[in-house]
């Protein structure tokens, strides 16, 4: 069974952002106006957070990169009342806009923040975009044809990307990666296989020290840190 | 004890000044839900930090006014408490009306208030283990076990109405209690995760709902002119406090647990934080303190000005705690990496309170009102009055003698199988 997961080695992240705009250009995210960020109404499918601890001169700053976890015992996929998050097969835990009520339950219940909403029509209401394949072919086309105002958006790990990678018979992990793994000059993030033991993500969180954002909620994130 | 209903006459100048303030709200409020609908919202004061704002607030806040007010009907048609009597049908009344207003605010709340039928999919669209699904089915359900309760209370079955009361009022224990599990069974939000939450929400919601009754009994009773009996008020008072000094008790308990776990930062914040005179002026002050010292003291607890203070005070008092909770609760930054989360990450949410939030509030509020005074003219809800109105009150009595003749017939044979 696949279970895709996302590997970021904190030693190589220089907090450079570019997976945070990587993933607004390849999704299409609103960007926000100044008003917007302000308020906090900007929607983020991918953010980073510097964290500090201890006191200078004697200081630390972390710089956690935080998409979606994709946790397999995901809060969201609990509390939703209408099916529209759910986990699908490959462990991608994916929302589902036309299903979506708008009841910010899953923002709530989100241990990570990892859930916007959308507050505002989308000025670029496109996201069907004729290269991406259709999830559901007996029910039409793309499951989103078009962004509205009042659902709930997250990071999908570019479930297109791999969609279609697997569609052509492309490697997902080492040809194909999501946007934000694409982007990382740094080549701080590895995708792939984490039931594959040949994987890369497998490899690396054999050989190296490894943690997860807030394991006592009991998610068991798909996503990992590589921490020495 | 003879107790008739009859409808209010509605005629006066007053009433319908009050109908038609209550109507240009009501139709503001929609006015500005309307507008929330078509701009998103980006109109509301909610924002990826604190996800809900007043509408669910309020939806909380008049589930739970519902719930104590039909919990205290229970007292006459299931207890035999006769001293409620004269007040028991305008209590059933009052809890549909509220959560009717409820479920409506429910559905404001909604980013696609269109799609609210997807709640009531159950066990084919929904997912059964969301705490909304649940809540679902007993919001729904009470809504109908209320109408009918309402029904067979007019009909004046009383065995009827006797077993429709134990259901109803079990069912409205289930539905406060469903309303705290939303906020309790949420684990990644430090200060609302607590199995305490469900039996706090109720115990408010005991308190809020004898609050309003209060309130609304007599206002409603001093406004069409009708006698008020002083032992009734001074009863509800009576109960108002206990129910007080139990909420007070679960939420020291609830502070407590979260104080004495590690994870006390955000029940700290919402305790000393910038918002935290919220909590100890209204939700401790207004909704604890200064009822408490009015019912405690002897010279006080009889006077019906004094308990109708408390009562306001415990009203409005019990309204800034479900906004305590929704809003600054949710205001702390979570933890999501050990240290201090620097920049927009890790700042405390705000809210600003927008005029459409506002405006969408208040219409809704006036919109429950207003069905409320439409009720009690075109339904027979109050005891009869004493004074001025007497003359068109008795023409409207022989409209329908045998109705009430039967009515007060089966009431009395009720009395006697419960004393």
């Amino acid at each position: 069974m696949t279970r895709w997961g996302m590997v970021i080695d904190l030693d190589k992240c220089t907090g450079c952002q570019s997976c945070s705009v990587a993933c607004k250009a390849e999704n299409n995210v609103p960007h926000g106006s100044p008003e917007e960020h302000a308020k906090r109404q900007a929607p983020f499918w991918h953010k980073i957070i510097a964290v500090s601890s201890g006191e200078y001169p004697a200081v630390r700053i972390d710089l956690i990169p935080m998409p979606c976890m994709h946790c397999d015992d995901a809060p969201c996929v609990t509390v939703c009342p209408a099916q529209a998050t759910y986990r699908r097969e490959d462990g991608i835990v994916i929302q589902d806009f036309r299903r979506c009520i708008g009841c910010k339950y899953c923002i709530v219940a989100c241990p990570y923040g990892a859930r916007s909403f959308n507050y505002k029509e989308p000025e670029e209401e496109e996201y069907h975009r004729p290269d991406l394949p259709p999830e559901r072919a007996d029910r039409g086309t793309w499951p989103f044809p078009h962004r509205v105002h009042g659902v709930v958006e997250k990071c999908t790990f570019c479930f297109h990307r791999i969609d279609e990678a697997i569609k052509e018979g492309k490697k997902v992990g080492e040809e194909v990666v999501p946007a934000c793994a694409e982007a990382c000059p740094a080549h701080a993030i590895a995708f792939g296989d984490l039931d594959d033991p040949e994987s890369q993500v497998s490899r690396l969180l054999a050989s190296r020290q490894w943690m997860r954002l807030r394991e006592e909620m009991g998610t068991s994130p798909k996503v990992f840190y590589l921490t020495g | 004890m003879t107790t008739e209903f009859v409808a209010l006459e509605g005629k006066s100048r007053g009433y319908r000044f009050f109908a038609a303030v209550l109507a240009a709200l009501a139709v503001a409020g929609f006015v500005s839900f309307i507008i929330s609908y078509l701009q998103g919202h980006q109109v509301f004061g909610s924002n990826n930090v604190i996800p809900w704002g007043m509408p669910i607030v309020l939806a909380i806040y008049l589930i739970g006014l519902s719930a104590g007010s039909l919990i205290l009907s229970s007292l006459t048609y299931v207890f035999g408490k006769e001293e409620y009597r004269p007040i028991a049908r305008m209590a059933v009344f009052l809890a549909i009306v509220l959560i009717f207003g409820a479920m409506l605010a429910i559905a404001i709340d909604l980013g696609r208030p269109e799609k609210f039928w997807r709640l009531f999919m159950f066990f084919y669209l929904n997912n059964m283990k969301s705490m909304f699904a649940i809540n679902g089915i007993l919001y729904g359900g009470y809504f109908i076990i209320s109408l009918v309760y309402l029904g067979i209370i007019f009909s004046g079955g009383h065995r009827a109405s006797r077993i429709m009361g134990i259901i109803a009022a079990g069912w409205a224990v289930l539905v406060h209690m469903g309303t705290g599990a939303i906020f309790g069974f949420i684990a990644a939000r430090e200060t609302w995760f607590s199995p305490i939450k469900p039996l706090e929400f109720l115990s408010a919601a005991l308190t809020s709902g004898v609050a309003l009754l209060i309130v609304a009994v007599i206002l409603t009773l001093i406004l069409s002119g009708r006698g008020l009996k002083k032992e009734m008020v001074a009863s509800l008072g009576r109960l108002l406090m206990y129910f007080i000094v139990i909420l007070l008790i679960l939420i020291i308990v609830d502070k407590l647990t979260h104080l004495y776990s590690p994870h006390r930062e955000a029940t700290l914040y919402m305790l000393t934080g910038q918002y935290s005179w919220i909590f100890w002026g209204f939700q401790i002050g207004l909704a604890v303190v200064i009822p408490l010292a009015i019912l405690f003291t002897p010279k006080f607890n009889k006077n019906i000005g004094w308990i109708v203070t408390a009562a306001v005070s415990v009203v409005i008092g019990v309204f800034f705690e479900r906004y305590y909770l929704v809003i600054p609760g949710a205001a702390y930054p979570m933890q999501y990496y050990p240290g201090k989360i620097e920049g927009v990450w890790g700042a405390t949410g705000s809210f600003p309170l927008t005029p459409v939030e506002i405006l969408l509030s208040v219409g809704l509020i006036a919109f429950l009102a207003l069905i409320f005074i439409l009720g009690l003219k075109y339904l027979e809800l109050l005891p009869p009055g004493e004074t001025v109105k007497e003359v068109v009150k008795e023409n409207e009595e022989e409209a329908r003698p045998a109705d009430n003749a039967a009515e007060t017939s089966e009431r009395r044979e009720g009395d006697n199988e419960g004393e």
